[in-house]
Order: structure tokens, then C-alpha cells, then sequence
């Protein structure tokens, strides 16, 4: 029993310290609180959930005729085309581009109806300034929309003079029918044949009148498009992108914040020398190692807990799942992640070191998490990266519990406590050599 | 003080040796440090003193030789072992960013000190005077604050051996001699100490003390014993009102009872070295007054530990 105690005061001994250190820099606690929260909230004030808007320059060789074009166009488009010019000089045009001064040159061809007369594609030159690849995609979208839209603007005027030149086919084709009825009515009664050819004469003219009849009452933008598409998602309205990355963002940094924590623990300790202490003392690596998780965990999950009240109360960030859920998923979180940290800090010989170490996870983190490139885009291979690290897990499990309110991922779970189990069991062989050599 | 249930020597070696690759630390290291002691172990900087300690504690592995420390091999010791023995590190450890109580507390935790320890931890401050320091943080502390906060952390389990590696390191004369007035309250407390300084003088204050150098060990011996070594007897010096002429000196170390040379200190006073300073006292007096010298002063001299602790080296090197 004396032996159970003392075991029990040997761990408090480190769940005492390492508190005491980290309440007597306020300074900390507060960035730790408030910088994560004021992070997501900059991001939400940073990104209001609308598209990238393209400043464009056009090229035509008929300035003014195009004027009219694009003032209707851009109506329809005004999310994507806000400001618009129009330049007869391609030259000129692509110079404002090399300076930024525009977003993109459209550079619009001066005989596409002669073109497509000839049976061929008229072609509209994009020149844009890009070296983000994604953002070099997303304008590829644009001038496919662009493109498109134009397509169904020929075509729905082209359809609109069609009906209108059917108006005139149509009269005539009544007249016809008309003159078909008498001619059939003047046939003599015995020339059956030649009655019969009449009729179905009659009947297939009325038939093109009711078709044209059709064709007529269409609108021409249906007929240019006739199906649309809607999207729904089992999980209600779409969110927006800074409801979306919250519990990335918190899982990231729940993780960030244990690494660095933990990754300083022990090697700040063998560089005081403390170590030589803790080699001849009573206590034993497990010990030091429970007291030291046992401390951390306290302190983070009472910062997890704020920064998850600020994030739901103020950024209004849902959480849709069970709340037990939730806690169990930072646990685990938290628990693998100080894992992660004291293995750093277990390898590490210096400061400079563990925080290089720290850097270059939370760095694995960001790029292979999933915390803003999807893991289904990851080569099968690398993968097995992607889920060495605990963001994945975190990121994956928060999303589910948060955002679709499904209960915690059982396999995330078990595969990220797994992972903890043994960075623990890691951790104390190697504190145990250090503590031992 | 925990429960003495060793009564033999509380540090025993045989030949015990450390060697880190080429470097030999510690050479055939023979010694045995009786209970109750306060045992110095006096040499310069690098001479394997704090080798010496690691191996005693458990922190190295002997690479030959045997050693016991409370009966028990080091580097198998139980937690119990373990809890008998205090260790103070050449330098400050504790946490800077914890008060001087906080830093006490965690060594008390650390060391499965019951939770009902308030008033032993006072008793503990009140004893290296930091009572009043109690709040203040350790990085606000002055050296000697820190090494006397050491000094405490390292008594909190209250341990029957203690060893301390240069605990008066760096400090200044007063405190360093405040520092050996602990221990002498310490020993007289029941405690055996195992005190290693680079301050020759201190070997002073201790019962027995053991000299290193260059790794080995080159004696161990009371501090009056050390000096009788060093100088191969006792050290008497004499004056006179005459000049002491070079007949008398010669005359002087024919004499039975003088070895050696005769040391000259000025025209009129020397230092002889005599085997046994009780009795050679009245028989200079006697030859003074045969020779017709009136005597100004003839007593035993004690030489200073440094300059014995030169001798000592001198003649090591001389051997060598």
C-alpha cells in the first residue's frame, strides 16, 4: 500500500511541476487560448465564402459592337466577370496583364461566324499571369464557362431566329394544309388511291404544323439547355469554407501545440542536467513518463475545451455529434500527439533540434493530413504517411463528429490509439535507456 | 534519517576503475568510507572526483573493479537503496521558473515523500536559511541561494548517505564555510558524507580525507595525518634573537629526531621537520639553549592544506 502511494506521489510530482511552469507564464496560456481562436476567426473574416472574381480584359477588333455583347453577359456572370474592359490591341492588353493590372485577356476571335460557317471552331485566345496551379485550373473553369456560355448564347439566338424565321414556314404550311383539304375534297369518289395519298399528304403537314407548333412555344434557352443539374448532400445546405476547416484547423493545432509542449519536455531536462538526477533517485522511467503525459493531458484538454467553447459560441462552429464523442476523439488526439512529442524530445540533442522536429511534422502535417488537399487525391502509397500522423486521424474524426454529426469513426479511433499505445511504449523503453545509461 | 539497517562501511571499493574509450577516468580505485564520516575528496579540476561519484550513485558502470555502497552494488540498486541516498549535483538542476518552495516540494515528490511533509520542508528552509526566500522564484536566486535550495532538495528524503559533488563551488568564503557548518550539523544528525571540492583547505573540516590526482587515488588520511605525510613528520618552526648560522643548520639535521633539510624562513627563523612534534618541542629548546640562542618563538606549525596538497602532487609526480 506504502509502495502504491509513494508510486502515486512520485507522479504527482511531475503533474505538479509541469502545471506550475506552464501557469506561471500567462503570457503563454493566453496565446494558447486566443491565438488559435483568433487564427479561425481572421480565417473566417479572410475568406467570406465567395469565388475568386477576375478582372478581364477583352480583345476585339469591333469594340463597340462587342460592348453590347459582354454588357448582357456580364449581367448573368457578374460573381465571376466583375470589371470588364475592352481593348482593340492585344499587345496592350497583354501588357496590363505582365503588370497585374488585369486578370485575364480573353482575346475574342473577329470571324467566328465566317468560321463556323466554314465548319469550323472559332477559337478565343485566355492569357492569364498565373503560377499557382490551382489557380491556373480554376481559371481554365472560367474560360470553360465562359466559353460555354457563349456557345449557348449563339446558339439560343440563333434558335430565337429560327423560331422567328418558322413564323413564315408556319403560314405557309397552314396555307399548304389548307390547299392539301380542298384538293383532297375535289378527288373523284372511285379514285381511292389517289384519296388516300392526299390524306396521308394532309396528315403529315399537320403533323409538321404541330411540331413547329412546338418548336415555336419553346423558349430558346430551354431549347439550348434543356436539363440543369441541382446538388444535394445528405448532410443539409453546403457549409461554408471556414465552417469547413474549423475542426481541421483545431485538430492541427491541438496536435501542434502537444508536440511542441512535450518535444521541449525531456531534452530541456537532460540539457539542465536534472537528468543525472533522475537516474539515481527513486523514480523510474514509467513513472516520470505517466507523470509528465499526465500533466500535459490536464492542461491541454482544459485548453481544447476553451478554444472548442470560443470556437462554437462566438465562430457559432456546430458541433453536430455527441459532445462524449468529441471529448474522446481529442483525447485521442492529444494522447498520440504527446506521443509524437516525447519521442522527439527522447531523440533530440538540444533545444534548436526538437523544434526543427516539431516544425517539420506540423509542415508532414499540413501537406499530407487532409487538412486542405483531399487524401482520395493521394497516391496509395504515400498514404500510409498520411496516417502515421495523428492530424489525420484528428482532422477525420472532428469533420465526422462536427460537421456531419455521425458518431466517432471506430477504426480512425482504434487505429489512432493504437498508434498512441505504442509511441508510449516506444517513449518509455527509450527514457528508460536514457534514465538507465 | 532512514532507518540504518547497514552498520559496515558505507562506501567500499576494490580497484575500481572507469575508462571512456582511450581516457581513464578513475585508476584502481581502493577505498572505505566508515559510517558516520564526513569523508572529503580533495583534487583539482578533471581529476575524475565526479567520475568517482557517478560510479558510487549508480550513474556509471565500472568498466573493472567492485564497489558497495551501503552494502549494495550501485547499478543494482531497488528503489529502496535508492531512497537511502542523497545526491547534490555539481550545478544548479532545479527548475528556474518554479519558487524556492515549489522546487522543494517536487523533490519531495519525487523522492515518494508522504504528502504530510509541510513542516519537515519548513524545518528543511529554516536550516539553509531560505524561509524567508520561500516564494521567490529559483532564477531570481543568488549562486549560493541556489547551491543551499540544492543542498535542501537533496535532504528532503531525509537519506543516510549523502554525496556531494563541489557543493561549495563557486561560492564565496563565508558561505562556504556556512555550507561546513551544515555539514557538521548534518553528521552530528547521523548522516555519512561523501563531499568531493577542488578548495584544498576544506579537507580541513573533514574526518578523513582522500587526495585524487590524475584519476588515482593518492591517499586517504585525517587531515592531520595528510600533513605528517606530506611532510614526512611534524612541521616546527623556530626563531631566534641570534642570526641562525649554517653550523646550526647543519647541526640541526644531524640531529635524530629532524628529517630532512632544514627550510630557511629569514636570518633568524627556520622550519624543521621532526618526527613527533609533542616530544621534539623541548628537545630543540634544549639544543637552543646549548647552542646559546635566545628563542623568540618554537612551536608546531601547521601548514596550510594547499601547500600540503602541493607537496602531495610534487611528490607524486617525483614517484611517477
Amino acid at each position: 500500500m506504502i509502495r502504491f502511494f509513494k508510486y502515486l506521489i512520485r507522479i504527482s510530482s511531475f503533474l505538479g511541476k509541469e502545471l506550475t511552469e506552464i501557469f506561471r507564464q500567462p503570457k503563454l496560456i493566453l496565446t494558447l487560448v486566443l491565438g488559435p481562436f483568433l487564427i479561425m476567426l481572421l480565417f473566417g473574416v479572410a475568406y467570406p465564402d465567395q469565388t475568386r472574381t477576375l478582372k478581364t480584359t477583352f480583345v476585339a477588333t469591333d469594340p463597340v459592337s462587342f460592348q453590347k455583347e459582354m454588357d448582357a453577359f456580364a449581367q448573368s456572370y457578374t460573381s465571376i466577370i466583375f470589371d470588364y474592359s475592352i481593348e482593340s490591341d492585344k499587345e496592350k492588353a497583354l501588357a496590363k496583364l505582365a503588370l497585374n493590372q488585369t486578370d485575364l485577356v480573353i482575346v475574342v476571335p473577329d470571324v467566328s461566324f465566317e468560321t463556323i460557317e466554314n465548319n469550323q471552331q472559332a477559337e478565343f485566345l485566355v492569357y492569364h499571369n498565373e503560377v499557382d496551379p490551382f489557380q491556373v485550373g480554376y481559371i481554365q473553369s472560367i474560360a470553360r464557362i465562359y466559353v460555354d456560355e457563349v456557345n449557348r448564347q449563339v446558339l439560343k439566338s440563333a434558335t430565337a431566329q429560327g423560331q422567328t424565321d418558322s413564323g413564315a414556314l408556319q403560314t405557309n404550311l397552314k396555307t399548304a394544309i389548307i390547299k392539301t383539304q380542298t384538293l383532297r375534297q375535289s378527288i373523284p369518289a372511285g379514285d381511292v388511291k389517289t384519296a388516300t395519298q392526299a390524306a396521308d399528304l394532309e396528315k403529315d403537314l399537320t403533323g409538321l404544323d404541330e411540331k413547329l407548333t412546338t418548336f415555336r412555344s419553346l423558349t430558346p434557352g430551354v431549347l439550348v439547355s434543356p436539363f440543369t443539374a441541382k446538388v444535394f448532400g445528405l448532410f443539409g445546405d453546403p457549409l461554408t469554407v471556414t465552417i469547413f476547416f474549423v475542426p481541421a484547423v483545431l485538430a492541427l493545432l491541438l496536435q501542434h501545440v502537444s508536440i511542441t509542449f512535450a518535444s521541449l519536455s525531456i531534452v530541456r531536462e537532460a540539457h539542465s542536467g536534472i537528468m543525472e538526477l533522475f537516474k539515481v533517485a527513486p523514480i523510474t522511467a514509467f513513472e516520470t513518463l505517466v507523470g509528465k503525459y499526465l500533466s500535459y493531458l490536464f492542461f491541454e484538454i482544459i485548453l481544447a475545451g476553451v478554444i472548442t467553447a470560443l470556437a462554437v459560441w462566438v465562430l457559432k462552429i456546430p458541433i453536430l455529434g455527441n459532445l462524449l464523442d468529441y471529448a474522446l476523439a481529442v483525447f485521442a488526439l492529444l494522447f498520440t500527439s504527446l506521443g509524437f512529442g516525447f519521442l522527439i524530445s527522447l531523440v533530440s540533442e538540444t533545444d534548436t533540434q526538437a523544434v526543427q522536429y516539431s516544425m517539420l511534422l506540423l509542415l508532414a502535417s499540413i501537406f499530407f493530413s487532409g487538412f486542405f488537399m483531399d487524401l482520395r487525391l493521394m497516391r496509395e502509397s504515400i498514404t500510409v504517411l498520411a496516417w502515421s500522423l495523428p492530424a489525420t486521424y484528428g482532422i477525420r474524426m472532428l469533420q465526422d463528429i462536427m460537421l456531419r454529426g455521425s458518431s466517432i469513426p471506430q477504426l480512425v479511433f482504434l487505429g489512432i490509439i493504437t498508434i498512441g499505445i505504442m509511441l508510449f511504449l516506444i517513449d518509455w523503453v527509450l527514457l528508460r535507456k536514457r534514465m538507465e545509461s | 534519517m532512514k532507518n540504518n539497517d547497514f552498520a559496515g562501511n558505507v562506501v567500499e571499493t576494490q580497484d575500481l576503475t572507469k575508462t571512456f574509450g582511450e581516457d581513464v577516468a578513475v585508476q584502481s580505485l581502493n577505498m572505505q568510507v566508515p559510517r558516520g564520516t564526513i569523508f572529503g575528496f580533495v583534487g583539482p579540476s578533471g581529476c575524475g572526483k565526479t567520475t568517482t561519484v557517478r560510479l558510487l550513485t549508480g550513474f556509471y558502470e565500472p568498466t573493472s573493479g567492485s564497489l558497495s555502497v551501503l552494502g549494495k552494488t550501485p547499478t543494482s540498486f531497488l528503489k529502496s537503496d535508492r531512497e537511502k541516498i542523497g545526491y547534490l549535483i555539481q550545478q544548479f538542476v532545479l527548475y528556474p521558473q518554479l519558487t524556492v518552495w515549489e522546487n522543494l516540494n517536487f523533490a519531495a515528490s519525487f523522492y515518494g515523500v508522504g504528502v504530510f511533509r509541510r513542516r519537515h520542508l519548513n524545518k528543511l528552509l529554516d536550516f539553509v536559511e531560505l524561509t524567508g526566500d520561500k516564494h521567490k522564484l529559483a532564477r531570481d536566486l543568488s549562486g549560493g541561494m541556489k547551491r543551499r535550495l540544492s543542498l535542501a532538495a537533496t535532504l528532503v528524503h531525509k537519506p543516510e548517505l549523502l554525496f556531494l559533488d563541489e557543493p561549495t563551488a563557486g561560492i564565496d568564503p563565508i558561505l562556504r564555510r556556512k555550507f561546513w557548518d551544515y555539514f557538521k550539523e548534518l553528521q552530528a544528525e547521523g548522516h555519512s558524507l561523501f563531499i568531493t571540492t577542488q578548495y584544498v583547505g576544506e579537507a580541513a573540516f573533514c574526518d578523513l580525507v582522500g587526495v585524487m590526482y590524475g584519476g588515482r587515488l593518492l591517499m586517504i588520511e585525517t587531515p592531520d595525518g595528510l600533513r605528517r605525510k606530506a611532510y614526512g613528520g611534524d612541521l616546527v618552526g623556530i626563531r631566534t634573537n641570534e642570526d641562525l648560522r649554517h653550523e646550526h643548520r647543519q647541526q640541526l639535521e644531524n640531529l635524530p629526531f629532524v628529517h630532512g633539510k632544514v627550510k630557511i624562513v629569514s636570518d633568524q627563523e627556520i622550519e624543521v621537520i621532526v618526527e613527533d612534534a609533542s616530544t621534539a618541542v623541548s628537545l630543540l629548546l634544549e639544543w637552543c639553549q646549548t647552542q646559546q640562542l635566545t628563542v623568540a618563538m618554537l612551536e608546531k606549525k601547521s601548514p596550510s592544506f594547499d601547500d600540503v596538497f602541493i607537496r602531495i602532487i610534487e611528490m607524486e609526480i617525483k614517484n611517477d
